[in-house]
């Protein structure tokens, strides 16, 4: 019988049995090391459960409370709930990936001109007379259920949740990868810096087991955290859409069989225009 | 227990969950953005809870993972060099305590734990505070049970060899008195 750790610690603990205990007393006998492994382990059998129930410790914060509350509503209520696979949390990145060309589903016109980005930061009611016209209709229709369901999942994020995360922009070009490759959806990411959105991260999440793309960001001056959804959607185009489910502002669309849904609570930010000129293609991308 | 249970249970996790980000990350804005993410993406990922695992060790799967994550992106690599904030946790009297040996000797052990470092302290709060076991702690680490042990044994003599030492200098002062009184 070799002497180790697990050994030792079994045998202070008294859960070795009396034949074991034998064995392992007699290799103690010869050495001096284990035998002060064993001193020190003795001495560190402590009431640890009792001295940590008497710390005093911040009491669960309300907020903190009421936001879980919320989340467990969210889902406890929703079947149609999405759920999240592939790539996790985002981990550190040592650098910024060169803007790529961008894939044909998203060609954006990141330009300056009447479509600027600056022409995006909303100074009054936003909504263009098409936008108007198509989001009666679309209403009219009711929401696709993932676009609500992106909506719901969408109101579980807050600043908080996203304000302490590092964009991880190796991960993220993996994933977008896999997205491509896997999921087989053309989707690329666009950099929406200079409209004062950065890109916080992109998840593959599964809704009714059909592949979902989440791009998150977050406005750099404060506000909500914006998520640009994509899928499959084998339907015919529709052009720019919006709508309001719950607290979430959320602007639809639909080109080359994938459906658009750009969510957020438009704190400052004309979700209307900015879908509309993702919608047209160009500008900037990150992958 | 399956997944569909976990939103109904998260409520009473609550408090276990909030403690334990609260150790692990030793600040209160960090433990309440960490158990806040922790449940997001236990919800998100609920279908991925089996029904032989605790959701307690799940959710403090998830809990530590966050946080490793999060200390990864701060690109902190050493966080036992941080000093601890006695101002927010600490162990106080214990008012219904009848022994003031007692609760000396509460806060001796939870300093002791307090100043492993990080990988020692989470496998002993883990399995010495929270009760896991060995495979339990192993899972939430996600690291080999071996690992799980070889942890645990520095940690515990890390933690004996305060004891002891306090022990040998009480004997010592003791010896001493002898001597001077003699």
């Amino acid at each position: 019988m070799n002497i180790d750790d697990t050994l030792l610690m079994a045998y202070v603990d008294n859960a070795l049995s009396p034949d074991e205990r034998q064995c392992v007393e007699k290799k103690l006998d010869g050495s001096a090391e284990a035998a002060s492994h064993v001193a020190l382990l003795r001495a560190s059998r402590l009431p640890y459960q009792q001295a940590f129930a008497h710390q005093k410790l911040p009491p669960v914060p309300e907020n903190l409370k009421r936001k879980i509350e919320q989340m467990v509503r969210a889902f406890a209520s929703n079947d149609e709930t999405i759920e999240q696979y592939g790539g996790g949390i985002a981990v550190p990145m040592q650098g910024r990936c060169t803007p790529r060309v961008a894939p044909a589903w998203l060609a954006v016109a990141f330009v300056a001109g009447a479509f600027g980005w600056a022409g995006l930061l909303r100074l009054g009611p936003g909504a263009t007379p098409d936008i108007m016209s198509a989001s009666a209709s679309l209403e009219s229709q009711g929401a696709s259920p993932w676009v609500r369901a992106a909506a719901n999942y969408q109101q579980l994020y807050t600043r908080d949740t996203l304000a302490h995360l590092d964009p991880d922009l190796r991960l993220s070009e993996r994933i977008v990868d896999e997205i491509r490759r896997d999921d087989g959806i053309a989707v690329s990411i666009p950099d929406l810096s200079s409209i004062g959105l950065e890109f916080k991260r992109v998840q593959r999440l599964r809704f009714h087991d059909k592949p979902l793309v989440q791009i998150v960001y977050l406005p750099k001056s404060g506000g909500s955290p914006v998520a640009l959804c994509v899928t499959k959607e084998a339907k015919p185009d529709h052009a720019i859409a919006a709508q309001d489910i719950d607290d979430m502002d959320v602007v639809t669309w639909r080109q080359a069989q994938q459906g658009y849904a750009l969510i957020g609570k438009t704190d400052g930010m004309d979700l209307n225009m900015l879908g509309k000129q993702l919608s047209e293609g160009g500008g900037e991308q990150l992958y | 227990m399956s997944a569909a249970d976990l939103p109904s249970m998260l409520p009473d996790l609550l408090p276990r969950l909030w403690a334990f980000a609260l150790r692990i990350s030793r600040d209160q804005h960090d433990a309440e953005d960490l158990v806040q993410r922790a449940c997001l993406r236990a919800l998100e990922r609920s279908h991925q809870l089996k029904p032989d695992t605790s959701p307690l060790s799940w959710m403090f799967s998830i809990v530590h993972s966050t946080w490793i994550n999060e200390l990864r992106a701060r690109n902190v690599r050493n966080r036992t060099s941080m000093e601890w904030d006695d101002s927010f946790l600490e162990t106080v009297a214990d008012p219904a305590a009848r022994n003031p040996e007692t609760d000396v000797m509460n806060r001796q052990v939870v300093s002791a734990v307090e100043q492993l470092p990080e990988a020692q302290r989470a496998v002993m709060l883990l399995v010495a505070v929270e009760g896991l076991s060995y495979h339990e702690a192993a899972e939430v680490l996600d690291v080999p049970i071996g690992t799980v042990m070889s942890r645990l044994s520095r940690a515990r003599q890390a933690v004996g060899a305060r004891f002891l030492t306090r022990e040998d200098r009480k004997v010592k002062t003791a010896a001493k008195s002898k001597d001077a009184a003699s």
